[in-house]
């Protein structure tokens, strides 16, 4: 067993959350990106301060701070939800699929991938 | 001469009632001593009587009351003028007897009762850290927030119920259980917080940055984890527990009050004597009604582990202040959490650049056979030696004489000229890591391993 999975389940997440299972938001979801607002960490839990210096160094996406954090996306989202409220992190949405590139440039792409290798 | 018959027959009768006098004297003198004697004897026989029924009805059921613990306090013959004669001897032998015979079948019930305990607790044990696992994997699967504040409620009843079987069975003499990493202590804490009903009354002021050993943190977390609940449960709902962590010279202590009614004298007496461990085995028997194992489990756990927990000082807040101190044997730094997620990841990336390494930047053109997958683990095109029956090419295994003298000529043709030894290690060094954390960050972001 990795020292990850022997770490698991020692906290576990209601003590994180203080057992709040809804979000005081509904607008996170996995691809929301997330990006420290603050400095200071002081008066908050390990996983919130985990999530700060996770974020110091530029945007994260929700679902990889869960995976950092090695906590249930749902458990992050209460988690990420109260930073929020509370100044210390900002939340961006994706880029919106309108200005993503178009799928025949995308296919171009790959097709000239394809063609060199 | 006539005359002088009277006078014998006189003197006869005189000397004849003389005798009849000492006689009756004598007799009366023996029969006063035999009465006396028959009197002490029966006096003495009651004793024994009184003696007997003493010892059946008082000194063995106090005997078997006290248990092996506190043959002291016994009390004694009821009769001390009795004491030292052949007859005591013969009690005492007897309450010896009887004494030693109630230990055993003491000892023979103790254990069989310990040892179904145990057997049944970690079946229970077991059964709650799989039920956990399940929760755990619910609480991934299902974003739901109903959902998960339904299992929130599941895993916690299900934490304290591993917990309490937990407990009985180290008092049992069974092993704590899981084992663990080393955890930083605000961890280990918070672990033992999950554990409790109010968990939410618990409030932790972390200021070391110190971790528990691995082999000890099973152990602490349960310690601090009943010393918690029992915190919690005699103060009121609207009081908080407050959990201190004191550094201090060799070691660290966890400072846990409450506000709650505290302890009475006897109550620390016993406690304290539970969890130094003086009663040395912990008879399951005398827990109380209902049983209390905590304090006793603790006991244990301390004494096995070596650290210390005491329970006699009053908190500031009118309660009990639980003090449990680790020495710096079961402490260590805390483990870096970068240099870990790096360990965890490594099994993924190291398969592709560990073989690669010796064969430095050549590497990146053989990236193309191998990301299509034709040749897995990335191992260099080895020669053939020679087909197997079937046709297919023979692989050998490569000589390990032949990476040293590669590594040997590679910097001189690399490095150029006015860079020292150290200087070329390091940019290796940097490129290696640099692209060992690109490939990471990649298949972060994919969400699957690289290939």
């Amino acid at each position: 067993m990795t020292s990850a999975g022997r770490r698991r389940g020692l906290v576990r997440p209601y003590v994180i959350t203080d057992g709040r299972a809804h979000p005081t938001r509904n607008t996170l979801d996995l691809v929301t990106l997330v990006i420290a607002a603050r400095g200071e960490t002081g008066g908050l839990s390990p996983e919130k301060r985990r999530v700060m210096e996770l974020c110091r160094g530029g945007a994260l996406s929700l679902a990889e701070v869960a995976g950092h954090l090695r906590i249930p996306v749902s458990v992050t989202k209460v988690l990420l939800s109260d930073l929020v409220d509370s100044g210390h992190i900002v939340t961006r949405s994706p880029i919106p699929s309108a200005e993503l590139p178009e799928p025949a440039i995308l296919q171009e792409v790959l097709d000239g991938l394809r063609a060199r290798l | 001469m006539t005359r002088h018959i009277p006078e014998a027959v006189f003197w006869c009768l005189l000397a004849g009632a003389l005798a009849v006098v000492v006689l009756l004297i004598r007799q009366r003198q023996i029969s006063a001593r035999l009465r006396r004697s028959v009197a002490s004897l029966e006096d003495s026989v009651r004793s024994r009587d009184e003696e007997v029924r003493h010892l059946a009805t008082v000194r063995l059921p106090a005997l078997m009351e006290a248990g092996p613990h506190q043959p002291a306090g016994a009390p004694g013959l009821l009769h001390g003028h009795l004491a030292g004669s052949e007859y005591a001897n013969s009690l005492k032998m007897v309450s010896d007897l009887f004494s030693r015979a109630a230990q055993t079948a003491q000892a023979r019930a103790d254990q069989s009762a310990k040892a179904a305990l145990m057997a049944s607790m970690r079946a229970l044990q077991g059964l709650a850290n799989e039920q956990q696992l399940a929760i755990s994997e619910m609480q991934e699967r299902h974003d739901n927030p109903d959902v998960l504040q339904d299992l929130l409620a599941i895993d916690h009843t299900n934490a304290q119920f591993g917990r309490r079987a937990q407990a009985i069975a180290v008092l049992c003499g069974s092993w704590p259980g899981r084992q663990r990493a080393a955890s930083s202590l605000e961890d280990v804490v918070r672990g033992a917080t999950s554990r409790i009903r109010d968990y939410r009354r618990v409030e932790v002021h972390a200021q070391v940055e110190v971790a528990v050993v691995s082999r000890a943190v099973e152990p602490v977390v349960l310690t601090v984890a009943e010393l918690l609940d029992n915190a919690a449960r005699h103060s009121q709902p609207n009081t908080t527990v407050q959990v201190n962590l004191q550094p201090a010279h060799n070691g660290t202590a966890i400072v846990i009050d409450d506000a709650g009614v505290g302890l009475i004298e006897q109550e620390i007496r016993r406690a304290t004597e539970l969890l130094t461990g003086a009663g040395q085995s912990v008879d399951i028997t005398r827990l109380g009604d209902p049983p209390q194992f905590g304090f006793a489990a603790i006991g244990v756990l301390a004494a096995r582990y070596g650290f210390s927990v005491s329970v006699d000082t009053r908190s500031p807040y009118g309660g009990v202040r639980a003090v449990v101190f680790l020495p710096s044997a079961l402490l260590a730094p805390v483990p870096d959490e970068g240099a870990d997620s790096v360990r965890t990841r490594a099994p993924s990336t190291a398969r592709h650049a560990a073989p690669k390494r010796p064969s430095g930047p050549v590497a990146v053109p053989e990236l193309v056979p191998e990301s299509d997958g034709a040749q897995p683990s990335g191992a260099e095109p080895a020669p053939v030696y020679g087909s197997t029956a079937g046709g297919l090419p023979k692989r050998r295994r490569r000589q390990p004489l032949t990476e040293p003298a590669a590594a040997a000529e590679r910097p001189a043709p690399e490095a150029p000229q006015g860079r020292s030894a150290q200087d070329a290690a390091a940019i290796i060094g940097a490129f290696a890591r640099g692209t060992r954390s690109g490939r990471a960050s990649s298949s972060d972001h994919e969400g699957n391993p690289h290939t």
